[in-house]
């Protein structure tokens, strides 16, 4: 790693990690950027690919950095046919396009599957983590043992200055049961939180449900292609919508078990994970058997990752799931991030913002995706960007779908750290669909596969 | 066009003014404020007279006794209009459209042009012809009878229809009022966000002509965003309407469709592929290959690839070296086309990556030009996962055509074929797949006057049929039902 970045990463263990406003840190940032130009082009052919036709030999400025930032869909651009006839040796060689290191080295013996073949690039170091893109296709983010490590470091640490849980709290973990996915990001992100939060002799809930991972998904993709083409069997359909329906059963009756286990445990001082949607309905059935507020325990926290994700809920949702767990203010904890990242972005008590590490550079741009927006005084909208200087397995600079404002100056909470607001919205959720042309693909054909 | 055009104080953004037009009344106004999608331009309209949009069951249609003969007068007129250089609504019209449209201002203008052709006299006549058995039903309560002596009327009632517009062909404008004139529809036109202007600019062309015309009071056009339950809940009704016309698909037609009920249903124009077909034939010697390949290209590039009848897939039956010169020529000819345009939209964010991704992969995919909307052929040896959009043809490789046959599918809709003569032996296999047109390769955008669309004939599908039943002749034994 260079000098400039190391010099920005080393301030993860800093307490005061939030407190440098972003004039200050922008030379040292612009010149880590340029560092990890010159360390990764080269093994990186997709930035290479960017950089050459941008013509972008250094960076010098933020504005040469946007034209090499990928979209997120950069780690979903890998032809479909190469999953759906597995031809991992073709996956391999994609993955290669986006990985910081050479894939060559990656055992394909004996590989079936999709799964088999994230194992076999875990076997090498390319730790893949898969989306679960059940309409679209999955994204593929490909990190290194370094880049699980600092996330689950970083991801601590985020909880302990956005909250007041605390590492050695020796909380009891409780929440909705969810098909979640699988994947080694969020396995590592997992245990350094249970590791720190929560204490390993307490009992955890297994729903019991089998693991989300890429290759679960195949079974779905393949009939969905299928019944485009026109290829798929009535009867297949068929035996794909019983079996829908028997896992929208074993859901619903692990969620009554997590129910049954989070009422069990009320008198315990919890440690409550999830997503908003999931959360809301959990506590709805918890609030259905009568149990609420006053029955749980005054320092129970959670962690909230992710926003709606297209979730519909009352306009007082996150009150509704506050009051039912007796969540107090200093307990929640919730961080915008983002797969593509490595770097949590704590929510502030004071401010209610989300903040940003020395190490994360915001890049707010145009709603295009296209141009970096100069740099104003006070809160300003645009899409947001970042190159996060901490990522190794792959490139650092990503653009996200996400509509932000952020605001450069010093938050009500005192930190310095350049800040977003907690109202993120999608762009794509904002469009609508108002575009009708009579051009259009075969995937509006397709119907109840998702 | 300074008036035209002013800047929203928050967003400084352009803002432009969409009127709306009631049965032969323009209506101003900036109550409301909405966004173009493509351009991220905002435009004002005013608020919808609800009450006035919709007509009470009990008026019967305006245009219902004006003659077919008459109607079509005054379309022709209204074509020679539409196309004269004084005419400042539409002069108006490409000014706004040009700030709001995806297509390039020569595009916009040549496809307003073109779509006026429908409104000659001879094409109108011969659609009817096509459409309906007799087109005086049109006209008049036609005598049937049948061979039990029972007498009866028929008539092609005129309907009430809601139309759903597209918003990236201007030219579906100028057809969808003729033929919701032409059955004498009372007709509500939805515009589309990406070009609320074309419609209303049409009406007023019409209005200068005769405000007092029933096919003027049989019009009204105005703008909600689609899928705005607010309006569509309220409109949406059989008592109002008896068909909504609607194009596209995904969530634009999943809206409409949980609106359907006994009494309100569904013409539905389905978003569409389209492909090519190219034998070996066309590799006989240079000229050929390079007639073939820009017979190709002319397909790829209608409405520089923004509609449905543009070629996006080209299946080219040889071996890789004569497809790969192929693909050379085929790309020299959308270049040429690409740079004639002017059209300098660059592709989309994700489409670029996934077609740099094919350019990494290079020992399996083959490119000519680059990911930079100048035009770009791909060479596969099957369909690639995207849409091919923006001047992208997608060459697939095959044995023999009879591996392409395959990949035609519900959404295709017309398949360019080369050679001519190997047609026949394609076309019953091509259309149990799904495929609607099947055309000589470079013909994609020509049609025979009269054809179906989307595999009707939507003017028949769009009038109510009405029996008047007359009873019985005395001298013969017929009974009644």
């Amino acid at each position: 790693m260079g000098a400039a970045a190391d010099k920005l990463t080393s301030l993860a263990t800093d307490p005061e990690r939030y407190d440098f406003p972003a004039h200050e840190l922008r030379a040292v940032q612009i010149e880590a950027i340029d560092e990890r130009l010159q360390e990764k082009a080269d093994a990186i052919k997709v930035v290479k690919f960017r950089a050459d036709e941008a013509q972008i030999g250094s960076v010098s400025e933020l504005a040469d950095a946007v034209k090499l930032l990928l979209p997120h869909t950069a780690y979903k651009s890998y032809p479909e046919s190469f999953l759906v006839k597995e031809r991992w040796d073709r996956l391999t060689k994609w993955l290669g396009t986006v990985s910081a290191y050479p894939t060559d080295d990656i055992d394909l013996t004996g590989v079936d599957n999709i799964d088999d073949w994230v194992e076999a690039c875990a076997k090498a170091g390319k730790y893949v983590s898969c989306s679960s893109g059940t309409t679209g296709k999955s994204a593929m983010l490909v990190s290194s043992q370094a880049d699980l490590d600092f996330a689950s470091r970083d991801g601590v640490a985020a909880v302990e200055w956005g909250s007041e849980i605390s590492k050695g709290d020796n909380r009891v973990s409780a929440g909705a049961a969810s098909a979640v996915a699988y994947t080694p990001r969020n396995t590592a992100m997992g245990k350094g939180l249970m590791g720190a939060f929560v204490d390993p002799d307490a009992p955890r809930f297994d729903s019991g449900l089998p693991p989300l991972t890429v290759g679960s998904l195949m079974g779905l993709v393949k009939l969905r292609k299928a019944i485009a083409d026109g290829s798929a069997d009535p009867s297949e359909v068929a035996a794909f919508e019983a079996e829908s329906a028997k896992r929208q059963k074993a859901l619903d009756d692990a969620q009554d078990r997590a129910v049954d286990d989070i009422i069990s445990k009320r008198e315990e001082r919890l440690y409550i994970t999830g997503m908003w949607g999931a959360l809301y309905e959990f506590a709805e059935r918890v609030r259905a058997r009568g149990y609420g507020s006053k029955d749980f325990h005054p320092e129970n926290g959670v962690y909230l990752g992710g926003g709606l994700k297209r979730a519909q809920l009352p306009d007082n949702y996150r009150e509704y799931v506050y009051e039912t767990f007796n969540l107090q203010p200093r307990y929640i904890y919730q961080m915008y991030g983002m797969q593509e990242l490595n770097t949590s972005m704590p929510r502030c008590q004071e401010g209610g913002r989300y903040h940003l590490a020395p190490w994360l550079v915001p890049l707010i741009l145009d709603k295009t995706g296209e141009n970096l927006l100069p740099i104003e005084d006070g809160e300003y909208e645009g899409r947001a960007a970042f190159f996060d200087l901490s990522l190794d397995g792959r490139w650092g600079g990503v653009i996200s779908g996400d509509k932000v404002s952020i605001d450069f100056s010093p938050c009500k909470c005192g930190a310095r750290s350049p800040s977003i607001r907690d109202d993120i919205t999608r762009y794509a959720d904002l469009e609508g669909d108002d575009k009708i042309g009579c051009a259009g693909t075969v995937d509006a054909y397709v119907r109840g596969i998702a | 066009m300074n008036e035209l055009t002013k800047t929203d104080s928050e967003t400084s953004e352009p803002v432009v003014s969409a009127p709306f037009f009631v049965r032969g009344e323009v209506l101003e106004g900036a109550d409301q404020t909405h966004r173009s999608r493509d351009l991220g331009v905002t435009f004002t309209t005013p608020r919808i007279p609800l009450d006035k949009v919709v007509a009470p069951r009990t008026e019967v249609p305006p245009l219902l006794d004006t003659p077919t003969a008459e109607i079509m007068d005054f379309l022709v007129e209204t074509g020679d209009r539409l196309r004269a250089r004084d005419n400042q609504h539409m002069a108006e019209c490409v000014e706004r459209m040009c700030t709001t449209h995806i297509l390039p201002r020569s595009v916009v203008e040549h496809s307003v042009e073109h779509a006026t052709r429908f409104l000659d006299k001879r094409v109108m006549t011969k659609e009817l012809e096509e459409n309906f058995p007799d087109p005086r039903a049109l006209d008049e309560w036609i005598p049937k009878s049948d061979f039990t002596g029972r007498k009866s009327y028929v008539r092609a009632y005129a309907p009430r229809l809601i139309h759903v517009m597209p918003g990236n062909s201007p030219g579906v404008a100028v057809e969808s009022v003729a033929k919701g004139a032409l059955v004498k529809a009372m007709n509500l036109f939805k515009m589309p966000s990406a070009d609320p202007f074309t419609m209303v600019a049409i009406l007023r062309t019409m209005r200068d002509i005769d405000p007092g015309h029933p096919i003027v009071k049989s019009m009204s056009a105005v703008y909600w965003r689609g899928g705005d339950d607010t309006t569509e809940r309220v409109l949406y009704r059989p008592q109002y309407f008896d068909k909504i016309v609607a194009w596209g698909g995904g969530d634009a037609i999943n809206n409409v469709i949980k609106y359907l009920m006994p009494g309100f249903q569904l013409v539905s124009f389905d978003p569409k592929t389209s492909i090519s077909m190219v034998g070996r034939e066309a590799h006989a010697d240079e000229a050929t290959q390079e007639r073939a390949a820009k017979l190709a290209a002319g397909d790829v590039m209608i409405l520089n690839q923004e509609a449905c009848v543009c070629s996006r897939f080209q299946f080219v039956e040889g071996s890789e070296q004569e497809v790969d010169a192929f693909c050379e020529k085929l790309h020299a000819s959308i270049a040429e086309k690409a740079a004639a345009s002017g059209d300098i939209r660059p592709l989309a964010m994700d489409l670029k990556e996934e077609v740099e991704t094919l350019m990494m992969l290079d020992d399996e995919f083959r490119c000519w030009g680059k990911a930079d909307g100048k035009g770009l052929v791909i060479r596969s040896d099957e369909p690639v996962d995207f849409h091919p959009i923006n001047k992208i043809a997608n060459v697939v490789r095959v044995d023999s055509l009879d591996d392409a046959i395959r990949y035609v599918n519900v959404a295709t809709q017309t398949v360019g074929f080369y050679p001519f003569d190997r047609m026949p032996a394609y076309r019953n296999r091509l259309a149990s797949g799904g495929a609607q047109r099947i055309v000589h390769l470079g013909e994609a955008g020509g049609k025979t006057i009269g054809n179906p669309h989307d595999a009707m004939y939507a003017m028949h599908r769009f009038v109510h049929w009405i029996a008047h039943e007359d009873g019985c002749d005395e001298s013969s034994e017929g009974r009644s039902a």
